[in-house]
């Protein structure tokens, strides 16, 4: 199978949908002739026109706003917020109206969008452009969230998510966009809820989001070495989440690690600590651990910034912490 | 026996080793203390010696390889002996007393991504042990954590379980069963079984041997001994013994069981021993001096009602005396029935306390040891106990001729504070006539 | 432009259907039959029925908090309207939306909204979708005062002009947000004016003469059905009621006794049925006929409601998602 990048893959993903459904229209700012920010959407208005894939002005509540309107009204649009960070101006459209449409309404406000936004730090974007607060996404009712860490995941995600019913929040990651992988050129699609069991182990029990996922993946492969076999499941969808997947694995492991890279209160590895310590208590063995970025804004300075992102080796210190359990 | 030889620890950072030179040959004797191979580990050579005195009798590695510190390069046996099956199939092998070679990084929270310390901190056992713990019935108390900052963990309680819960538990099932119902540790238990698993037959022998008392060795009492001891103080304190012994002469009881024995085992299927004989004549006697068949209850001697005459079993934990009931009233064939039921439930653990306790008067026999007589302490709250010593033959001058008889001590203790002398001395006197008079007495079959 | 008997009539039935209806409300919320917060549209009906009479079905509206009257112009049918103010199962939204979120897919309702300024880029989806869709569908958007100052009334209209959408934007100058008055919160008095931004026309009316909303929204119609853009409809109005039921308004905390009675005087429904009266366009038997029905029809909606059951807790966990495919 052939091998394309992240960014590729959901190029490919809207590509298909664009073209086999004309209620799909694309909205966002710089997506057209620029091609998105992060080149997501190179290609598709010379392919699809000006009409379907359209570059908005910087009026986030408004197109926003605009593509629950026109989700409601028959449409599909998929709209990108070029940056998480971005999602606070429009907060009003995506948690009070998009959201809750269909449950305000009595199960007649259905808006089946795509909301396609980012996160993550590493580029020296500083706190207003690389920030990770997708459990925000995740606490709310009535949206559907995505995590893909692969480029597999991500076109299967995306073409599910499209002809979804349910408002989607598809968070991507700035630092995978260029990681490759196999993928099918067809179209496919991943159902939202199925967790994707990335490594079997019977040591211990990695959750990890994005592109933690794959430094969960460098850290079972050095831990193997020392003779720890570690599990590493991605949710690929925190909302709905697979959490037989996760409890399973807990049940056979009894020491979990979970790895996000949100700030640590509150965040995605919060709740799921909270989830596996109500329903799989016993089977503990170690405390739950949690990776996860620093209650701070995202530093500038370059040491500084590195400091902040964590990976393989930060992994490993947790993980040998849950196995002084053993 | 085999000794192995392997490539030493050579310091605490030095992980592998190569053997440079082989100094002796296969087939070689060897002395303690004679170097038989040079290692080369961290650019420094290194000669070994050997480890015992005896014949080089396989060298499993040959020089040049690199290999890990503790690994068996080869085997000294005594003369003549063989080399043992395991060491004769290819490939290195590592001793079990190989650590394993992992250091984890130590936490250093660079004051960035934080790993979780606040958790453990007053965490006392983990779940999953404490609910090992609790079904099992073990005191969370009395257990000690070897987890981070004192925790107990799961291997804490299954090592005071002593069965291992992990799946790849080196033990077979029927072991593992037998070992939890004895309450047996399998700590330091060898494996013989494929690939050092432990079976059934190393445990029992683990059980036998933790039971055999051995110079200074710890040995717990258990709750029979404990039992035991507490009676047996009881009554020897509270009771003023005085004993009495006879020399009763078997011959004629032992040629008369000799002559009904096919027709009884014929018809009743089963063989009276002498035990069973003794019994009936005991609960006859008792029936002529009730008072041995008495009890102190409040100060007052109650006479019990019924006979029932205790056997003592001896068991490897301990002495236990199960009673035959209404023992004077009993057939022969009654009592041996009887008497076969009671030792060998007492032998599988499986008598009720009202077996024990209904006893009114206990025989307890060393008569298949070299033992002449000894004295009994009564069994509570019996008020005497006969002790039976080894039929001897012995010379006796009968009519101007000397006759070889068999001849056993017997003994009887009695609770002074009811029992006199005289009586005592009756009873003995009668039981003697009894014995050695059985058709008589057995008429009351 | 002259308008039928009909559509005159029609257009009293429906401003007086919704000051009845209004009028109910006041007495059910004060002995707490409607529980939460109940927004008055009494004294606004002609903006409500002049606009919506110039829709079709197949249009759509967004509006928002004081949307009742919006609602019934567009054709709820009350009875549900009704149950969903009175929390139960029977109600629009299921007794999960209540008052400020009446939603009626059916007739166009996109759902009233309880976020000031919400409603707008609704809108113009809705009307951006008719574009997408090729249809000549418009969508009207009602809205107050107070929202023209919030960032999605800007956007809004510069989105709905650039892209030249089918959508009109309603704006109900009632000179008030709750208690700040409009000197105090812009310092334009016309908010038409805003709509030269948008290089929109930008339209003042009358709010308390329905004939000329229906005038001007027919023009505003047909300029979006033929793909001309969008139009900002400003009209001049005023709530008697407080803010929200229970608002002390009525004691003159923001408002004088005088100026309400001033406004009053102006009463939408009083000025046509005047009118109709007048010009013998009808009798005024006519008139009390239309009123009883109405009445009829409220007090049916009422007993609906009251009959109707609360919804359960299991209820409660439904429509967070959407469970089957509703469209493939």
């Amino acid at each position: 199978m052939r091998e394309i990048t992240y960014s590729q893959a959901l190029n490919e993903a809207l590509r298909v949908c664009l073209a086999e459904d004309e209620r799909v229209v694309l909205l966002g700012e710089d997506i057209g002739c620029y091609g998105g920010i992060f080149q997501v959407t190179k290609g598709l208005q010379e392919e699809f026109g000006p009409k379907r894939v359209v570059d908005t002005p910087i009026s986030e509540a408004g197109f926003v706003g605009a593509s629950v309107g026109a989700a409601l009204t028959g449409m599909r649009p998929i709209t990108e917020i070029m940056f998480i960070d971005f999602t606070t101006v429009c907060m009003d459209m995506i948690i009070n109206q998009m959201a809750k449409m269909n449950y305000m309404f009595g199960g007649k406000g259905c808006v089946p969008m795509v909301l396609r936004i980012n996160i993550g730090a590493g580029r020296g974007t500083a706190a207003q452009h690389s920030q990770s607060f997708h459990s925000v996404f995740m606490h709310t009712p009535g949206l559907y969230v995505a995590v893909p860490s692969t480029p597999y995941d991500a076109k299967g995600l995306l073409i599910e998510a499209i002809k979804n019913d349910n408002p989607v929040v598809f968070v991507e990651h700035k630092r995978l966009y260029n990681t490759t992988g196999s993928v099918p050129e067809e179209g496919y699609q991943i159902p939202f809820g199925q967790a994707d069991v990335k490594r079997e182990g019977k040591d211990a029990t990695i959750v990890a989001t994005h592109a933690l996922v794959l430094s969960a993946l460098e850290a079972a492969q050095e831990a193997a070495k020392n003779g720890i076999e570690l599990e590493v499941i991605d949710p690929r969808t925190l909302t709905p989440l697979d959490k037989d997947t996760i409890l399973d694995s807990v049940k056979k492991t009894g020491r979990l690690l979970i790895a996000d890279e949100d700030n640590k209160t509150c965040g995605v590895a919060a709740e799921i600590s909270a989830l596996v310590a109500e329903e799989a208590l016993d089977y503990l063995k170690a405390p739950i651990l949690r990776n996860c970025s620093p209650d701070t804004p995202v530093p500038f300075s370059p040491p500084l910034e590195k400091a902040y992102i964590f990976g393989k080796e930060e992994l490993m210190e947790s993980v040998n912490r849950l196995m002084e359990y053993a | 026996m085999a000794t192995e030889v392997v490539i030493p620890m050579l310091g605490i950072t030095i992980e592998t080793g190569i053997i440079v030179e082989w100094l002796k040959n296969e087939g070689d004797p060897v002395e303690k203390g004679e170097s038989i191979f040079v290692v080369e580990a961290d650019k420094v050579t290194t000669e070994v010696e050997a480890p015992a005195s005896g014949i080089l009798a396989k060298i499993i590695l040959p020089a040049g390889e690199k290999v890990p510190v503790l690994t068996i390069v080869a085997i000294i046996t005594e003369p003549g002996e063989e080399i043992p099956e395991e060491y004769l199939r290819a490939g290195a092998v590592t001793t079990e007393a190989a650590p394993a070679l992992v250091t984890p990084e130590p936490a250093v929270a660079p004051g960035g991504p934080s790993v979780d310390s606040r958790a453990s901190r007053s965490l006392k056992i983990v779940p999953a042990a404490r609910k090992l713990a609790q079904e099992k019935g073990l005191d969370i108390e009395a257990l000690t954590g070897t987890g981070p900052d004192g925790a107990i963990i799961c291997r804490d309680v299954e090592g005071a379980l002593a069965v291992p819960l992990e799946p790849e538990a080196k033990i077979s099932t029927m072991a593992s069963r037998l070992a939890e119902k004895e309450g047996a540790s399998l700590t330091g238990i060898k494996g013989t079984g494929v690939r050092g698993r432990i079976m059934t037959a190393d445990v029992t022998e683990a059980i036998e041997e933790a039971q055999r008392p051995q110079l200074g060795k710890m040995i717990p009492m258990d709750t029979m001994r404990q039992v035991i001891a507490r009676r047996i103080s009881e009554s020897a304190f509270s009771a003023p013994h005085v004993y009495f012994f006879t020399d009763i002469h078997m011959d004629q009881l032992l040629i008369y069981r000799k002559e009904i024995l096919p027709d009884f085992e014929a018809k009743f299927g089963q063989r009276p021993s002498v035990n069973d004989f003794l019994i009936k004549a005991v609960s006859l006697n008792i029936l002529d001096f009730p008072m041995l068949n008495a009890t102190i209850r409040d100060e007052k001697i109650h006479i019990l009602p019924e006979v029932n005459v205790c056997l003592a079993v001896a068991l490897p934990n301990g002495l236990i005396a199960p009673a035959i009931v209404n023992a004077d009233r009993a057939g022969l064939a009654d009592i041996v029935k009887q008497r076969t039921d009671l030792v060998q439930r007492a032998h599988s653990d499986n008598l009720s306390i009202e077996e024990l306790e209904r006893g009114t008067f206990t025989i307890s026999s060393l008569a298949q040891y070299d033992i002449s007589y000894f004295t009994a302490i009564i069994n509570p709250p019996q008020s005497a106990i006969l002790s039976v010593g080894k039929t001897r033959d012995e010379l006796y001058l009968n009519d101007g001729r000397v006759q070889s008889e068999k001849v056993a001590t017997f003994g009887l203790s009695v609770d002074h504070r009811i029992i006199d002398g005289t009586l005592a001395a009756a009873f003995l006197q009668s039981l003697k006539l009894k014995l050695e008079n059985p058709t008589f007495t057995f008429m009351h079959l | 432009m002259k308008l039928s008997k009909e559509k005159l009539l029609a257009l009293y039935r429906t401003m007086q259907t919704i000051r009845l209806f209004e009028d109910r409300i006041v007495n059910l919320y004060a002995s707490g039959s409607v529980p939460g917060l109940a927004h008055l549209c009494i004294g606004q009906e002609a903006v409500a029925a002049g606009v919506c009479a110039t829709l079709r079905e197949d249009d759509f509206i967004t509006c928002n908090h004081r949307s009742h009257g919006h609602v019934i112009a567009k054709g709820a049918d009350l009875r549900p309207m009704m149950a969903e103010l009175f929390g139960r199962k029977t109600g629009y939204c299921k007794g999960k939306g209540g008052s400020m979120h009446i939603a009626d897919m059916e007739v166009g309702i996109l759902g009233a909204n309880g976020i000031a300024g919400g409603g707008l880029p609704i809108a113009v989806g809705a009307a951006w979708s008719a574009k997408w869709r090729e249809t000549d569908q418009v969508t009207a958007c009602f809205f107050g005062d107070g929202a023209s100052n919030n960032g999605t009334f800007h956007e809004s209209l510069n989105l709905a002009s650039l892209h030249k959408l089918p959508v009109i934007f309603v704006c109900e100058n009632n000179l008030y947000g709750i208690s700040l008055c409009q000197t105090k919160h812009q310092v334009i008095t016309d908010i038409a004016t805003r709509a030269t931004s948008y290089d929109m026309p930008g339209i003042i009316i009358d709010g308390n003469d329905v004939q000329n909303v229906y005038q001007e929204a027919t023009k505003a119609v047909k300029r979006a059905r033929a793909s001309e853009g969008p139009t900002l409809m400003e009209c001049k109005t005023y709530r008697w009621r407080g803010h929200h039921e229970g608002d002390p308004n009525q004691g003159e905390r923001y408002r004088t006794k005088d100026e309400i009675k001033n406004w009053m005087e102006k009463c939408p429904i009083t000025r046509l049925s005047q009118k109709i009266v007048r010009e013998k366009v009808a009798s005024k038997k006519k008139i009390e006929a239309i009123d009883s029905e109405i009445i009829e029809a409220i007090e049916a909606a009422v007993d609906f409601a009251e009959e109707s059951e609360f919804p359960t807790i299991e209820d409660m966990y439904q429509d967070v998602y959407v469970n089957e495919r509703k469209s493939q």
